[in-house]
């Protein structure tokens, strides 16, 4: 198997065998060090795909591989350890605990994963520092602006190293110019080796930083598009504000 | 019209040589549109003879000659400039007669068509990201509001042909009957 993420003949199926199909036959592979986009609109299956990438939902169909994990046949242990080994999450809303400082927040999944205390700490404050908010450390999420929240949501979801890291619509809860940042550091981190998965609706976000998009409806592959890295000389070589002439 | 206008505007500013207005006009736009001098030219020559620019002084080094804007032509940039735009929309006639055909021909086997055009619209999406980045990076911020429309256009596009591949699928099949229908 040469690709981390490993789909073959993937369907979903809700309620059952008369029920409604959220994913029919989907086949794909994702190699390591990739950025792709799934992109679709609501109910094209692009939800259903991260989770079941995540181990967060299993397929009726089809098998699932991961970082050579069958993420399809696990049980909910094994499931539970995949998800905190090999997988970072980000999300829409952060979901933050807010109880828990900053610095708290990025070492738990690590302490959570039996990573030694010292290596856990020394690990957050990389990553804080990595992602430009380590004054923030001692803070609590609920004083920090949504950007800010967010790049702690990334430092968090990669403190355990993760073969992967799915980030859903990350900047639907964003103004522009912090969505901006955030996809500038997703893209920074993958520059570096890390594999990112984004799930978004907006076309722009897909195309201006992933590498390749997959465009889901009604549960399949409509098309799966590499894109080239810009090449572009002029703006006039793109844009053209038209000349018309003489009156 | 926006060359025309856009010529006047510059003028309005202070006298220039057609030479001046090229590359004043195209600093503006950040390099969207090279303007052929010849038309900077004949355009002037339009502005002069509908009197809302006038030459001023005498020919300068090289034969070239400076323009100033006149009461009537600053009249008429504003009367422009006060004026919303409401010229017929600029829609891509070439792939909608492409649908059309195709829908002829293949009998609504359009999916290829739109899957190859969608990529062309993402990879542009991409550019134009590029494009964004630079702008930024020389501190154009009036660049990218155009650049923003561009984008927000091609979004647009992308969304016409997922509107195109669901419509697509609940029409009938295509017959000759159903032109004549139309057509009646």
């Amino acid at each position: 198997m040469s690709d981390l993420i490993e789909l073959s003949q993937v369907s979903k199926i809700y309620n059952g065998g008369a029920g409604q199909t959220a994913l029919a036959n989907v086949s794909l592979g994702i190699p390591a060090g990739q950025f792709a986009a799934i992109m679709g609109p609501s109910g094209s299956g692009k939800s259903t795909l991260l989770n079941l990438i995540a181990g967060l939902d299993r397929p009726t169909r089809g098998e699932i591989h991961v970082d050579g994990v069958s993420v399809g046949t696990l049980g909910e242990t094994a499931l539970a350890r995949y998800r905190r080994r090999r997988l970072g999450f980000v999300f829409q809303f952060f979901h933050l605990l807010n109880q828990l400082t900053v610095f708290d927040n990025v070492v738990l999944p690590a302490q959570l994963a039996g990573v030694k205390p010292r290596e856990a700490r020394a690990r957050a404050r990389d990553l804080l520092d990595r992602l430009g908010i380590v004054e923030k450390a001692n803070e609590y999420p609920e004083r920090l602006s949504g950007g800010q929240r967010q790049r702690v949501a990334i430092a968090r979801a990669l403190v355990n190293q993760p073969a992967v890291l799915l980030a859903d619509e990350p900047t639907g809860a964003l103004d522009s110019r912090s969505g901006d940042q955030v996809m500038e550091l997703l893209a920074g981190l993958n520059r570096t080796g890390q594999t990112v998965v984004l799930v978004t609706h907006a076309a722009p976000l897909a195309a201006a930083y992933a590498t390749r998009v997959i465009s889901l409806r009604d549960g399949r592959v409509v098309d799966d598009a590499q894109l080239e890295q810009p090449a572009v000389k002029a703006a006039s070589d793109l844009l053209h504000l038209h000349s018309e002439e003489a009156d | 019209m926006s060359l025309k206008y856009g010529i006047l505007g510059l003028i309005s500013e202070e006298p220039l040589h057609g030479y001046e207005v090229k590359t004043r006009f195209e600093a503006m736009l950040g390099g969207t549109w090279e303007v052929n001098i010849g038309q900077v030219y004949s355009t002037l020559q339009r502005l002069e003879r509908d009197e809302l620019v006038e030459a001023v002084g005498e020919r300068g080094d090289r034969g070239r000659l400076a323009y100033q804007v006149t009461d009537a032509g600053r009249a008429e940039l504003q009367r422009w400039l006060s004026e919303p735009d409401a010229a017929p929309q600029q829609i891509h006639d070439e792939l909608f007669v492409k649908l059309m055909l195709m829908r002829r021909l293949a009998n609504g086997n359009l999916e290829a068509l739109i899957a190859r055009q969608r990529r062309v619209y993402l990879q542009r999406l991409r550019d134009l990201a590029e494009l964004e980045r630079r702008a930024r990076a020389e501190q154009r911020p009036d660049l990218l509001l155009l650049l923003k429309g561009a984008v927000i256009h091609t979004e647009a596009d992308i969304k016409w042909l997922d509107a195109c591949l669901e419509e697509i699928a609940s029409l009938q099949p295509y017959t000759a009957e159903s032109d004549k229908e139309h057509s009646t």
